[in-house]
């Protein structure tokens, strides 16, 4: 809506300056709880324990972090998330645009039956306790598979695809056939290419849940060398000295070094790689949802 | 039409394959009869025993753990493996709030089975690994190296007695069985001479002290940041010497036992007594007045609490008297004009000061599963580990450095320098330090004052350590058994929210109420009618020991 | 039939994986809940015995169950009512805002805690709000003489909860809208604009109707998402203090099943949860369609 040369009237005026008002606000809102851990974990352990209000750093000090990267299981943390993150979203997304694809084509005999079946899965599941006996029955505990596969193809995302999918002029794959492509060189050469967009923002949204995921890593992994980070941030987290000691610290023993300040350096430490990558991949998952949106 | 052939469909090919998945698990072990089970068993006893120094084969071992410094090949696992041949893998569990789940999960599955389990809690679930075969039976093991055994029935018999079943077979080893009473009342004698006042004896003069140690700005700095009491959080063994004072004191509840017995042989639940509802309603007032830490309600780590001050009496653990104990080193460090002391347990209503009993029975327990290849030589070894000398190896240290052996033949600990020694330096001795402890005079962490302490809160606690009860097979008490999760659940739940004052004390009869209408009366029928039996069978078991 | 199956070879080739994988991870979990009609012994489960809907009528004796049913759709129906309206009037907010720098910037800020995990959260929260140092918690006493404990007072934690989602999610939320909007032909605002109307007007009378359809179907689907009140969140925040109001169906599955490792029982519950959403979404898409809206299948 580009009326800006539209003159105002003096209630929309108003509305301006407090809409602008509102929004700065918000912005100090959503950014302040980052900005406090961050500050509180520069802290001195006497001023972090006294807590309050931080806008800055109270008696500076950087031992808390010499600390916490003591503690070695943030970084096979970070190995495993890492390696669950990319080959989870490199399958993930690519198994879930074959399977949207093949769905796309309504004509395709039993195509409405398969649909059915990855609808129904959204609206029905085993639960908990199955989905554990069924790794369990795989073979994948303590396995990081066990990570990967469950979540591997969502019938949300497919649908997401499909539908885009279905917008495609089909001219397209038309006049490959006649050339002699098969469906499945279609697919990679033709399809892919076109659908970039909505590849990328499907990926994003599994790179997150991958990169986000707690709960698969309590169910199915033994050994804290595979766990997790986010596993490994919530035992920091909740088990701070415990954690600590197993990797060879005792907070109790250590000097200028408290619980809090450990937890909020952990924080930092497991928030800081999203922080950075978030605002140069932001713009592609707008467009992407927009896409997806629109097709509802 | 389409939507009921796809559901058709779906169901057919989940039962198509699932026949092929269900048969995965393994044959079942062939019940022997009582017979047969008594002959083999005779065997194993007759046989010559394994001499596990001198093992050919490597036996791989995998171990459940849970405290200390969990990276691998630390100087006691290498020692472990060397000295036995094995080959030990650890299974570190993640913490006190996730463990049990994780134990629980990884006996389920028999691939993921640990040869050597350690859980504490889990009543029904031992049950159940009994009744599906997965513990094995060690009674023949203990009759053929009985330096374990031995030990637990000179300490007290009763320990052993509650770790086996009724038909003699013993399916877990006590791993950790505190001293018969292993905590006392500290104060911070600094403060209680900058305000100069005595050390309390009764309840009344404590409250008094606790209010003094708040409002009177103990440690002069003229700031109001000073807590009577503090400690260990979400524990009401912070509360004992409230809970001991008020009334006939039977209102301790904790996991490690919910009865008493009173001098009318009548069964108590603790946290529905008469005693609980006065010690209970004395805590939250104290709460509600500030007196006491505000985070005592969550679950805080006792040890940072204790290292971090800021509270003039708390109630734990004796060996914190102990020189080498890291959180009140780490205290003293930024406190240095402090002085902790032990006082005597004050005198509540009933005028009889009384410590704390800790319980027979272990708190936790180390079993050896069907994983295990060769349960026996399992055993044998873990006997061998806690005789003496070998047991100061494994749980002190390195000899020279962490601990010498005098020319009396006693054992005397060196207290490092650097109290992350054992850490950094990847000792590992806090690792196993839970799969059988030693409490006698091998415990050489003990300085004489510690052992007097504890020998002192032995003799205070045994007026009231008669009234204790204590399950020993839960199997036998399957209304407990089957009711215990959510009468606990309920009486804990309501009695922190009294503490915390999320819930006012007027609502204690519909907390009596709730508890009732979850079967507290039929729990207690049944208590009274198979206590006796257990009890007989401890007299039995006494006089076999003779 | 067959020459077509033929003609389509190549697109079954493509489904293979998305079958296998649905079969696998997806239908034979749904066979696996027979276990709730089972006394399962997950050590041997040879010995399991067929005790048909016995868990399932001491489910619905449980006192516990009956609460922890009660909790989920209080909180869920909460964060529902609260949480629906507040990413729409953002949205058409925003969009009145004409710088464009700050409208990204913005947007860039209000988007970030949805990438946040649950377990960072609250960790945050549980640091703003620690009873003795949480600078909320300071702020709060300040304020109000009164020291809160939010994580531990039945009274706050369910409010927390909401603000807590809500401050997670509402910036997310505003994309669906934001894209809906972009969608309205502009010339409809000139045509307003001709018509003398302002831009309050422009939005009550052409922006909120034409982007009604999202927010149908956003609130069908919110609504068929009714017994799931956020796992990871309550997870990761709650304790035995708040049980009473926070303890949803899910964490009791959790706890019952995994913790006090009742497969069967549990199970039972899991089941009872999913078969009312199925029939929730089943519910409210015919109510959409019967009201003029496109449902979702």
């Amino acid at each position: 809506m580009a009326n800006n040369k539209i003159k105002q009237s003096t209630g929309e005026k108003v509305f301006t300056v407090f809409n602008y008002m509102f929004f700065i606000i918000l912005s100090l809102v959503m950014i302040y709880p980052f900005w406090h851990v961050v500050m509180s974990s520069l802290s001195s352990a006497d001023a972090a324990m006294q807590g309050g209000i931080f806008l800055w750093p109270r008696e500076f000090t950087i031992d808390t972090y010499e600390q916490v990267f003591k503690n070695r299981s943030i970084f096979t943390g970070y190995v495993t998330t890492l390696m669950v993150t990319v080959v989870g979203t490199v399958l993930g997304t690519f198994f879930t645009a074959t399977t949207a694809y093949a769905l796309s084509k309504k004509e395709m005999p039993f195509s409405g039956i398969f649909l059915f079946l990855v609808v129904f899965t959204m609206l029905f599941s085993g639960g908990m306790i199955p989905n554990y006996l069924l790794i369990k029955d795989l073979g994948l505990i303590n396995n990081r598979w066990s990570l990967i596969l469950p979540g591997l193809i969502s019938a949300y995302n497919v649908i997401i695809m499909k539908s885009y999918f279905q917008s495609i002029p089909s001219s397209l794959e038309e006049s490959a056939k006649i050339d002699g492509a098969n469906e499945v060189i279609i697919f990679l050469k033709i399809i892919l290419p076109l659908s970039k967009a909505t590849v990328a923002t499907i990926a994003l949204f599994m790179a997150v849940g991958y990169w986000n995921d707690y709960f698969s890593t309590v169910l199915y992994i033994n050994d804290q060398d595979k766990w997790a980070l986010q596993a490994v941030l919530r035992y920091m987290l909740t088990n701070t000295n415990q954690a600590m000691q197993n990797a060879g610290v005792s907070v109790v023993a250590a000097t200028n070094v408290t619980a809090t300040t450990i937890k909020s350096a952990s924080i930092v430490v497991a928030t800081v790689p999203i922080l950075i990558v978030y605002p140069f991949v932001q713009k592609y998952f707008v467009k992407g949802v927009m896409i997806g949106g629109v097709k509802g | 039409m389409n939507k009921k052939f796809a559901l058709v469909l779906a169901g057919i090919m989940s039962l198509s394959v699932f026949a092929g998945c269900s048969s995965s698990s393994d044959e079942a072990s062939t019940p022997a009869t009582p017979e047969e089970k008594v002959a083999q068993q005779q065997e194993v006893i007759d046989a010559p025993p394994i001499d596990v120094l001198n093992q050919e084969e490597k036996m791989s071992m995998s171990i459940v753990t849970m405290q200390g410094h969990a990276q691998p090949d630390s100087k006691t696992e290498q020692w472990l493996e060397e000295r036995y041949n094995l080959d030990i893998d650890i299974v570190v569990l993640p913490g006190w709030s996730d463990g049990v789940a994780k134990v629980g999960l990884l006996m389920a599955d028999a691939e993921q089975r640990p040869d050597i389990v350690w859980w504490w809690g889990m009543d029904q679930d031992f049950q159940k690994w009994i009744e599906a075969g997965i513990v094995v039976d060690v009674a023949p093991y203990a009759e053929k190296y009985t330096v374990m055994k031995d030990y637990y029935n000179k300490q007290n018999p009763e320990t052993w007695f509650f770790a086996s079943q009724d038909d003699g077979s013993m399916y877990r080893i006590p791993g950790d069985v505190g001293e018969p009473s292993s905590e006392t009342l500290m104060i911070r004698k600094d403060w209680l001479d900058n305000l100069g006042l005595p050390i309390p004896t009764t309840l009344d003069e404590l409250n008094d002290v606790l209010y003094a140690f708040t409002f009177d700005d103990p440690d002069g700095n003229g700031v109001d940041d000073t807590f009577g009491l503090g400690g260990d959080g979400y524990d009401i063994r912070s509360f004992w010497p409230w809970i001991q004072g008020s009334g006939d004191g039977y209102g301790d509840g904790t996991g490690e036992g919910y009865f008493w017995i009173d001098n009318d042989g009548e069964f108590i639940y603790a946290l529905t007594s008469d005693d609980a509802k006065i010690w209970i309603e004395r805590i939250s007032k104290l709460y509600a007045d500030g007196v006491i830490t505000t985070n005592i309600i969550t679950d805080t780590d006792r040890f940072e609490e204790i290292a971090k001050g800021g509270f003039g009496v708390f109630h734990g653990w004796i060996n914190h008297n102990n020189p080498n104990d890291t959180s009140m080193r780490s205290f003293y460090a930024s406190n240095l004009d402090a002085q902790w002391i032990p006082i005597d347990m004050v005198a509540g209503d009933n005028g009889n000061p009384q410590y704390r009993p800790a319980p027979a029975a272990a708190w936790c327990y180390f079993a050896i599963t069907d994983a295990c290849e060769d349960p026996e030589r399992a055993y044998a070894l873990w006997d061998d580990v806690s005789k003496p000398e070998n047991y100061v190896q494994k749980r002190f240290g390195i000899e020279g450095e962490d601990w010498i052996k005098n020319e009396d033949g006693t054992y005397e600990l060196i207290v490092n320098e650097n109290p992350n020694r054992n850490e950094e330096e990847n000792i590992g001795i806090a690792l196993f330090k839970d799969l059988f402890a030693r409490k006698d005079e091998y415990n050489i962490e003990n300085i004489a004052t510690t052992s007097d302490l504890y020998k002192k809160a032995l003799d205070g606690s045994q007026d009231i350590r008669v009234h204790k009860v204590q399950h020993k097979d839960i199997s036998k008490y399957p209304v407990w058994l089957d009711k215990s999760v959510d009468l606990t659940d309920t009486a804990l739940e309501y009695m922190w929210a009294f503490i915390a004052g999320t819930k006012s004390m007027d609502e204690w009869d519909q907390y009596i109420e709730e508890m009732n209408s979850l079967g507290l009366a039929e729990v207690l029928e049944e208590l009274s009618t198979v206590y006796p039996e257990q009890q007989a069978a401890y007299e039995k078991y006494l006089s076999t020991l003779e | 039939m067959l020459r077509e199956i033929k003609k389509y070879r190549w697109m079954y080739f493509l489904l293979i994986p998305g079958i296998i994988f649905f079969f696998v991870f997806k239908y034979i979990p749904m066979y696996g809940l027979k276990i709730a009609f089972l006394d399962y012994n997950q050590y041997a489960p040879d010995k399991s015995t067929f005790v048909g809907f016995a868990h399932f009528i001491e489910l619905f004796q449980k006192d516990a169950f009956l609460d922890v049913l009660q909790n989920t759709i209080i909180i869920s129906l909460l964060k529902l009512i609260i949480g629906f309206p507040i990413p729409i009037i953002l949205a058409l907010m925003l969009n009145e805002i004409s710088n464009l720098l700050f409208k990204k910037v913005s947007q860039t800020l209000l988007y970030l805690p949805h990438f946040i995990s649950w377990v960072i959260m609250a960790g945050i929260i549980g640091a703003l709000l620690d009873p003795t140092n949480g600078a909320i918690t300071q702020w709060l006493q300040a304020l109000t003489g009164e020291k809160i404990m939010v994580m531990t007072d039945p009274d706050y934690f369910v409010p927390m909860l909401v603000i807590s989602d809500i401050y997670k999610g509402m910036g997310w939320g505003t994309i669906i809208y934001f894209a809906a909007i972009s969608g309205v032909d502009a010339e409809l605002y000139e045509a307003a604009w001709i018509d003398g109307a302002g831009r309050f007007k422009q939005v009550m009378n052409i922006t909120l109707p034409s982007i009604m359809p999202t927010i149908v179907i956003v609130f069908i689907l919110n609504c068929g998402n009714i017994l799931n009140a956020g796992f990871d969140q309550i997870f990761m925040m709650y304790s035995t203090f708040v049980y009473d109001v926070a303890d949803i169906i899910d964490t009791y599955v959790y706890r019952m099943g995994i913790v006090n490792s009742d497969y069967a029982f549990s199970t039972a519950a899991g089941m009872f949860k999913s078969v009312v959403a199925l029939i929730m979404i089943t519910v409210v898409n015919e109510v959409a369609k019967k009201l003029g809206n496109e449902g979702l299948w």
